[in-house]
């Protein structure tokens, strides 16, 4: 029914302005039937006279709050606002920010994808639309927390003009099934060429002795998804190697790739890969390690699936799992890539800059949503804990010492929590979180307890790329990513050579990439791999 | 009748077997779908074709039916599609009876009308013309925008233009005016044609994503496009090229309750083809033909 959409506003326009007269113009803006704060009552952080409307827009995966509820009514009263947040589906909220935005009214706080950090933010904050921020961080405590390495990553023309959402620097790393391991006397590997060895025996080897020829080695999808990575040395993404002219270039053109794509092809040859991995999606690909027929995928701390594990427990109740330990790579640096370091970003419209009071009530909301709470603290004892999770016995219940959440909190809006832009506590350690507590399966949470540890004697490679910009890398750099990648799986399939890699990074460099390479190297201040390892 | 040779009965042979290979590939996807939304998660997981649960569980049904978004937003896209359709039906065959008839300025209109069927705003200035009838965040954004479908009312008009004239002049001369004309004698006349526009125009509301998406902002109004989506893209929205590996901030829920949802949402337009697909056979050559 494709046609509807040549439907146009101008037809239903030129037919019934009448209509629209009709039919009452139903205009309900939502039953956001404000309870007038009551005077004096709250002890909220700013005893301001003035109640102000605050507008929000924001992304949020799964199912949004109701836009009325407790958990609002609470923001309201505290603050003295009258705050009205629109929620948007994450799958559509690039359409809906480009209308929203168009039509020139930006709200007051604005969430956005890290995704978004070197095409929408920074071109948006090149016009002017947002508020800049450098003279607030000094006044909240939770804005001093972020490094600089991340404001710098921030800065357009010099300027900050949007705050971080927490996420931690980990990435994934390899898991292996430990009772397969063991069940073949193998130990875990420490190298590319261990991996492939373990990878065939779990092939051929019949590691869950069923007797049956049904398991294989790694798990692996579409664009070569996980990239298998066990260091900058072979991560794509991270700009590590050098080229004869001392230039740093991208890894996915680099010897480690290289050495990852070889392994990979030999593998296949061998089947101990995924075998339709050029075409599968990533949910399906998890479904070829957590049905029990791969036995090598990734993990990390933030970010597993509790159904998908349990669904494998049910399966294999024997199941055990470990992760694998940095590789020492060909320089004599062992360490993982770091990621970013936060995962949004909030703004704030530049309309405000004439309303200084308001840009201070704003900033106390989002100052008091970043609050990082220890362990100790997360209780009812604590009362800024106690109403930014809706309230014990309401919104969630004690249960031996730790604050667990009614199953309804979220889908009803219980919570202060689930209505701020940013409410990612921010820790002073990565360390300080202990995303293992929020798992319940044993096995998830030991192993994620166990990456935990890992890296916390762990070197990370800051990616001098994270705080550089590129015109030709958001112009083509997408576009000539993907072409790359789909060389790199028709070498994988054996439909062209390995030997044919120089020829690539050569095509590679001819697209594009040669300026990409050029435009980057103008920027990176530091040069020096070994000391961005920290 | 003739007695069939064997030629007819090879024919019919081969005709028969491909339309059931035919329906099969059509069937096969729903009967996946049935399948999995019933089965336990770990059955779904350990086997790689599921054509009949083994373990019947309703718990993914459970599942969705315990969230509020999700009956709310099935309620919400029943109210869009019954009031929208009547909304398009009736200006739909309102316009369409006055360009059948000789009225001052019908080509001019006609033009109009084709002009919006080749070229097309653009999102952003619709998206401006919603905000400025003050449309938006309210259900008559997804309904008044796009009350004329011109496809639709140029087959609609068509339609009309071959009921006989001389009905026509026999109702003139009893006296109607033409408002009588139009209830009595050509809406009557026009049953399929109506009920096959009702078909076309009530599937479009049901599957409407973009609009919602663009035009309401609580959550309380969102329809079930926009819910099923978010339950079932989620998952495969991680694996981008971005090198993210990880389910960001949201694991997806198990292919069984993405399948009970894609079931839940489809299943009521799929009730209601049956009892128009009779009219819609007519409705796919209206106008084409007269006679």
């Amino acid at each position: 029914m494709k046609w509807k959409r040549y439907t146009t506003v101008m037809l239903a326009a030129s037919m019934s302005i009448g209509t629209v007269a009709c039919s009452g113009s139903d205009n309900d803006k939502g039953s956001s039937a404000q309870p007038s704060a009551s005077a004096g009552a709250n002890a909220s952080p700013s005893e301001a006279p003035k109640k102000y409307k605050i507008t929000a827009l924001d992304y949020r995966y799964g199912n949004p709050p109701p836009s009325s509820s407790q958990g609002l009514t609470m923001i309201n009263e505290r603050f003295n606002v009258d705050y009205q947040v629109t929620f948007v589906t994450n799958t559509a909220y690039d359409e809906k920010i480009n209308a929203v935005f168009a039509s020139g009214e930006i709200p007051d706080m604005v969430g956005f994808m890290a995704a978004d950090l070197k095409n929408r933010y920074s071109k948006f904050a090149k016009q002017n639309a947002f508020l800049p921020l450098d003279d607030y961080i000094k006044q909240y405590p939770t804005l001093q927390a972020v490094p600089d390495f991340i404001w710098d990553a921030l800065r357009v023309n010099g300027k900050i003009y949007a705050i971080p959402q927490y996420a931690p620097k980990y990435q994934v790393v390899l898991m292996v099934r430990k009772d397969w391991l063991d069940k073949l006397n193998l130990k875990p590997p420490t190298n590319y060429q261990e991996l492939k060895e373990v990878a065939i025996a779990f092939t051929k080897n019949d590691p869950d002795g069923n007797g049956k020829n049904d398991t294989y080695g790694i798990a692996i999808g579409q664009d070569i998804n996980p990239n298998l990575n066990m260091g900058p040395y072979w991560d794509p993404d991270a700009w590590y190697h050098k080229n004869d002219k001392g230039d740093l270039i991208p890894g996915i053109i680099g010897p480690g790739r290289k050495e990852i794509v070889q392994m990979l092809a030999d593998l296949n040859k061998e089947g101990a890969i995924t075998k339709d991995y050029a075409t599968l999606n990533w949910a399906d690909t998890n479904k070829e390690f957590y049905s029990g027929k791969a036995g090598i995928f990734i993990a990390t701390p933030r970010g597993m699936s509790q159904d998908y594990m349990n669904g494998l427990l049910k399966i294999h109740p024997n199941a055990q799992f470990i992760h694998l330990e940095p590789f020492v790579d060909a320089y004599g640096n062992k360490g993982l890539t770091s990621a970013a370091g936060f995962n949004g970003l909030t703004v704030l419209s530049a309309k405000l800059a004439n309303e200084p009071d308001k840009v201070k009530r704003i900033l106390d909301m989002i100052d008091f949503g970043r609050k990082f709470y220890k362990e100790s603290e997360k209780n009812d004892k604590n009362p800024d804990f106690d109403w930014w999770s809706g309230k014990v016995g309401v919104a969630y219940d004690m249960k031996d010492g730790v604050a667990v959440n009614r199953e309804n909190w979220a889908n009803d809006g219980l919570a202060p929590s689930t209505y701020f832009v940013d409410n990612a506590a921010w820790p002073p350690e990565d360390g300080d979180i202990d995303y293992s507590l929020t798992y319940q399966t044993k096995p998830l949470s030991d192993l994620v307890k166990a990456i935990q540890n890992m890296y916390k004697t762990t070197k990370l490679y800051a990616n001098p790329v994270n705080s550089a910009e590129s015109k030709t890398d958001i112009e083509k750099g997408a576009e000539l990513r993907k072409y790359v990648m789909n060389e790199q799986v028709k070498m994988i399939a054996g439909n062209r050579p390995v030997s044919d890699w120089d020829k690539l990074v050569q095509e590679y460099l001819d697209k594009g990439g040669a300026k990409i390479i050029e435009e980057y190297n103008a920027q990176f201040k530091n040069k020096d791999t070994k000391a961005l390892f920290k | 009748m003739k007695r069939s040779t064997w030629a007819d009965r090879l024919f019919d042979g081969v005709n028969i077997t491909l339309l059931l290979i035919i329906s099969l590939a059509m069937i096969f996807p729903f009967l996946y779908l049935f399948s999995v939304s019933f089965s336990s998660y770990e059955d779904f997981l350990s086997s790689d074709l599921l054509l009949w649960p083994s373990n019947w569980t309703t718990d993914a049904y459970e599942f969705i039916w315990k969230s509020w978004a999700f009956r709310n937003s099935l309620m919400i896209t029943v109210m869009v599609t019954v009031v929208g359709t009547a909304v398009n039906l009736f200006f739909t065959a309102t316009m369409a009876y006055a360009l059948s008839r000789r009225i001052l300025g019908r080509r001019v209109l006609m033009f109009m009308v084709v002009f919006t069927m080749l070229f097309y705003a653009g999102m952003i200035p619709t998206y401006l013309m919603v905000k400025a009838t003050g449309l938006l965040d309210s259900m008559w954004a997804l309904i008044l925008p796009a009350a004329i479908a011109p496809f639709n009312l140029i087959v609609m008009r068509s339609f009309f233009q071959s009921i006989p004239e001389e009905l026509n002049e026999a109702a003139l001369i009893d006296g109607a005016n033409d408002l009588q004309i139009f209830g009595k004698i050509i809406l009557p006349l026009s049953k399929p044609s109506l009920a096959a526009f009702s078909l076309f125009y009530a599937v479009s509301h049901w599957n409407n994503y973009f609009a919602p998406i663009l035009y309401l902002n609580s959550p309380e109004k969102w329809t079930i496009q926009v819910i099923l989506r978010q339950i079932v893209i989620v998952g495969e929205a991680t694996a981008t090229l971005s090198g993210d590996n990880t389910f960001v901030d949201n694991p997806p829920p198990p292919e069984t309750i993405q399948m009970a949802a894609i079931l839940l949402a489809t299943l009521p337009i799929l009730v209601v083809y049956p009892f128009l697909q009779k009219h819609f056979a007519k409705g796919v050559m209206l106008g084409a033909v007269k006679g």
